[in-house]
């Protein structure tokens, strides 16, 4: 038993001290993305299993395949979406640099680069709220569902049940990303972060939002890709 | 001490500016192939052995664009050890997570498709496909009708 | 390897960035400049900072307990209810209607109260009671004490997290009132009956009202998890390694990731009964044909989705449950056996085993659902894999016990109690897993019996063993002993005969969830035995009764503690002021030097981990 074996103060272990060297708040933060991943994974999964109980479902190729300003009945599946994917990746680029900037003291870099971000998410929420409203005036809703399976048959009402459930869980923490960026700019600005002498609470506002790019990434292949 | 917390932080930062626009290239890439692949997709059989196989690729690349992001937009791969591991094993719970749950979905379905003729029977009736889209809307009840019909012949 | 050098080296010059509690010890003034949390030391705390919106870890644990003592007693006296109704079918309880009105009439209960009854007393016991009032009370209460923390990591977020719990109470408390009653489709909440709200009086009002509650009881689990293993793994004092750690300490956090991983499970769950009772989805509904309505139009959904969506907490469930009272219990019985746990490594490594096996089990509450039968054999190999752990654990529990120089506190006869009912209950856990076996005993009360000795009577001796042992440090008093000793002999005995003789009903085959046997032939030779139990389950909850009137008395009239170690125990806890204030320690927070398991060392009876290690001190 090492129970009594005196311990070196170095050891990362030994206490009076972070053992991975983070303080608390970005620590709680990575846990609670790590259980709202069970929250995500637990709506796909699900949506999965439902997939999987059901004899045919509809192509997303079929459904998702207009764009906006394009004339009425274009056949551009994938084309939408990719343009939201990328909106949603430079975001994130964007929120990084925020970070970046932040940890080298760079009042400006952050304020220029939270902006960005923000602009992406409403960006982001704007293409959402058309793709959604876009689908509704097809008939598409809860317990709706207009789209035949990929053989020709009927298909249950579940493929618009997943689908808005889930972009709309997703859009809700796209949501309140852009708050909590709106918040972390307005502090950034009133110069909180310079009189406490760190950006700390930049890298957990970003460590949110690069966790809702990650579950894009996931609601992206799963509903629009396979 | 602000002086030397701001050092601290940069000295197990990792690459800067620099790696941000290598992994922005690279998750770039990605779903670019992703993208591809998604239409060559389009032009396969439904159950064929190569569309299941592109899903694969698909999944397997959803998986890589993951670890960029949370290994270099989270900055988790210049953490301690100690928090990766904290972080990444709990995540390993997903494998019999998804296993399991996909399984039972699957075997649902064989026996509904066993024991219950109605659902078998929905899945073989085709409802008349639409040529146009724009015109599904105004056809939609109709559309419905029909169904109706066929599943009461 | 560099690396890790490197940043240690760091650790020690950005120490003062609220990255370590030590901050605090040195330099308060200074430190309240980045510590948002900071002011405590110097803020006068009016009677609503003090007693209602505190962020003192101990008093939102009093919090927590007092919340949990009040579900405990109605959820108690629900179970007296619907007891009487089993033991007593044919009579008539005029006082009944008197108290439950127009759901007792003529002084029966009757079926939709019954089944009410037994579904409020089943969530508010497992969620409200042995969740929040368990882990939320002792967590709070021995997390900073026993780690040496001045505080929780966030006292902000836990303070909200007794305060979602609050909230979920009321909304919990306020569907029993409401006309068409609590919802009353069993604690699980399983659809169609929690989906349609036409399926019972009790799937309208009451379960909008029971997904409220316990939504907003998940995000106060969360809130509390997450400050849990933040406040472990950060805040622990100078010397405290995690192998110096007390094994309440190792039990609570395993407890806290479990729910942290688990419980958002159930809320993905919950939206989807949401969207099901509200917005005409079909994710839990397909093929459902009602009497005068006709067909449904739901297709395509799966009720066992919701199954496994809720067993997948479910499971973890118990052990949040039951992990916090196996840990107070490893504590306890070491201090009063005077002698060091017997396999501290084995104890955390078990505990580990457990909380992952916890998450692999989950469908062994299915195997009669239409599972598929080989997904089921993994799930009886997993199941039973359980034993593994569990076993190493009582058998340590035994051998620290073994040849003590035992004090029976009554603190200590709850943890052995603890022990003994967990073998009994864990041995049947054995006859369930196996999937075959579960076809004949599943619903039946045999399960009742299994679950109610296994998880909720062990998991609530856990709970008074803490109770009463941490009771001086909590309040500066003692409980009074003869009472104690009443109560724990009442409830030990009373709680073997309630549950023993279910084992033979379950076994005979009566099935659980059943308002009334007496029209059944083949439960006939039962009346009498449901008759015996039901007269022991008030005797039972008349103890519990004496128990609040001593913990209330002694409160304020207890006899006074007036050594700071009033059980020789080595734990930090016990090396704070007799009623310490926030903040815990007046000066430093006491640097750690050995394992908290040093009694009967060296012919010394007890060391605590404060005491530097002698030089010619000999090792275990």
């Amino acid at each position: 038993m090492s129970t009594t074996t005196t311990v070196t103060p170095t050891k990362l272990w030994s206490g009076g001290k972070s053992p991975f060297n983070v303080e608390y708040g970005k620590l709680m933060m990575w846990y609670f993305l790590m259980s709202d991943a069970f929250t995500f994974g637990a709506f796909l999964i699900s949506y999965g299993t439902i997939r999987f109980s059901t004899n045919g479902w509809p192509n997303p190729n079929e459904v998702f395949r207009s764009f906006p300003f394009a004339p009425e009945g274009i056949n551009a599946p994938l084309v939408f979406v990719s343009v939201m994917t990328f909106i949603l990746i430079i975001s994130s680029v964007t929120m990084v640099l925020a970070v970046h900037a932040g940890h080298n003291m760079d009042k400006k870099g952050v304020v220029r680069n939270l902006i960005l971000t923000i602009i992406g998410g409403i960006l982001f929420l704007s293409c959402q709220a058309w793709e959604w409203n876009h689908l509704h005036s097809e008939g598409a809703w809860w317990g709706h569902n207009p789209f035949l399976n990929h053989d020709g048959t009927a298909s249950s009402t579940n493929f618009t049940n997943y689908f808005f459930t889930i972009t709309g869980f997703h859009g809700f923490h796209v949501f309140s990303g852009v708050l909590i960026n709106i918040i972390m700019l307005i502090m950034t600005l009133t110069d909180k972060f310079e009189k406490r002498g760190h950006y700390l609470m930049i890298e957990k506002a970003g460590l949110y939002w690069h966790f809702v790019d990650l579950v894009w990434v996931f609601v992206f292949t799963c509903f629009y890709l396979i | 001490m602000e002086h030397t917390h701001t050092e601290a932080t940069e000295q197990h930062e990792g690459g800067g500016t620099k790696e941000i626009w290598k992994v922005t290239i690279i998750l770039s890439v990605l779903t670019i192939i992703e993208l591809a692949l998604g239409f060559w997709m389009m032009g396969m059989g439904l159950e064929s052995a190569s569309r299941l196989a592109v899903k694969g690729t698909i999944v397997i690349l959803m998986m890589a664009k993951a670890f960029y992001i949370v290994a270099y937009f989270m900055h988790l791969k210049h953490e301690i050890k100690n928090l990766i591991m904290t972080i990444v094993v709990p995540l390993a719970l997903f494998v019999w997570f998804i296993t399991a749950f996909l399984y039972d979905g699957n075997s649902f379905r064989h026996l509904r498709n066993t024991y219950d003729p109605h659902f078998k029977e929905q899945s073989t009736i085709k409802v008349e496909k639409k040529e146009h889209t724009e015109t599904k809307e105004k056809e939609a009840p109709k559309e419905a009708g029909k169904e109706e019909k066929k599943t009461v012949e | 390897m560099t690396r890790a050098g490197g940043v240690i080296a760091d650790n020690r010059t950005i120490k003062d960035q609220s990255m370590s509690n030590e901050a605090v010890i040195h330099s308060p003034v200074e430190v309240a400049a980045h510590d948002e949390h900071g002011e405590h030391h110097h803020h006068h705390e009016t009677f609503i900072t003090k007693y209602v919106f505190s962020q003192d870890h101990k008093m939102i644990a009093k919090q927590f307990l007092i919340t949990g003592m009040f579900w405990a007693v109605l959820g108690g006296l629900m179970s007296v209810l619907f007891r009487l109704q089993l033991g007593y079918p044919d009579a008539s309880f005029p006082w009944l209607e008197t108290i439950l009105g127009k759901w007792a009439p003529g002084g029966h209960i009757t079926p939709a109260a019954y089944y009410a009854l037994v579904t409020t007393h089943g969530t508010v016991l497992v969620f409200f009671v042995l969740t929040a009032g368990l882990s939320g009370t002792f967590a709070n209460f021995l997390i900073p004490l026993q780690v040496g923390a001045r505080d929780m990591a966030s006292p902000f977020l836990n303070m909200l997290s007794y305060w979602f719990f609050f909230t979920a109470s009321i909304v919990m408390l306020s569907s029993i009132f409401v006309e068409t009653g609590p919802f009353s489709g069993g604690w699980t909440a399983y659809p169609p009956l929690s989906a349609l709200g036409d399926a019972s009086p009790g799937s309208q009002t009451g379960m909008d009202l029971w997904l409220i509650s316990m939504a907003l009881f998940v995000v106060s689990s969360l809130l509390g998890g997450l400050n849990y293993i933040a406040t472990i793994l950060n805040m622990r004092t100078k010397g405290m390694s995690m192998t110096r750690l007390p094994l309440t300490i190792w039990a609570l956090f395993f407890t806290a990731v479990l729910g942290v991983l688990s419980f958002p499970v159930l809320f993905s769950g919950f939206i989807l009964l949401i969207f099901d009772r509200n917005f005409g989805t079909s994710f839990y509904l397909s093929d459902i044909f009602v009497n005068g309505v006709g067909a449904l139009p739901n297709e395509g959904g799966s009720a066992i989705l919701y199954q496994h969506l809720f067993w997948f907490l479910g499971h973890p469930e118990v052990y949040i449950i039951l992990l916090p009272a196996m840990g107070m219990a490893s504590e306890i019985l070491s201090v009063n056996s005077r002698k060091p746990i017997f396999g501290y490594m084995a104890m955390i490594g078990s505990l580990f085993a457990i909380a992952i096996l916890a998450f692999l089990v989950w469908a062994h509450h299915m195997f009669v659902t239409g599972l598929n039968p080989f997904l089921g054999s993994i799930f009886v190999l997993l199941t039973l894999l359980i034993a593994v752990p569990s076993a190493i654990k009582v058998f340590n529990w035994l051998t620290t016990l073994w040849r003590g120089n035992i004090r029976f506190t009554p603190g200590m006869m709850f943890a052995i109690g603890f022990v003994s009912l967990f073998i009994s209950g864990g041995l049947t856990g054995i006859w369930l897993g196996n999937s075959a076996l579960d076809i004949h005993l599943h619903d039946t009360y045999f399960v009742i019996a299994h679950f109610h000795i296994v998880m909720g009577v062990s998991s609530m001796f856990g709970m008074f063993a803490g109770i009463y042992h941490w009771f001086p440090k909590m309040y500066g008093r003692y409980l009074n002993n003869t009472v104690s000793y009443i109560h724990f002999w009442i409830t030990i005995a009373g709680a073997y005969m309630i549950f023993w003789p279910m084992h033979y009903e379950g076994l005979a085959g009566m099935p659980r969830r059943y308002f009334d046997y007496s029209n059944w032939e083949s439960f006939k030779n039962f009346v009498e035995l449901n008759r015996f139990i039901s007269t022991v389950a008030m005797i039972v909850f008349a103890a519990q009764i004496l128990f609040l009137i001593n913990f209330f008395y002694s409160i304020f009239k207890g006899r006074k503690v007036t050594s700071l170690n009033p059980w020789g125990a080595n734990t930090l806890e016990w090396t704070t002021p007799l009623r310490p204030g926030h903040g815990n320690w007046p000066g430093e927070i006491p640097e750690v030097h050995r394992w908290p398991y040093d009694y009967g060392k060296d012919g010394t009876e007890f060391i605590p981990q404060t005491t530097p290690v002698g030089a010619d001190e000999s090792h275990h």
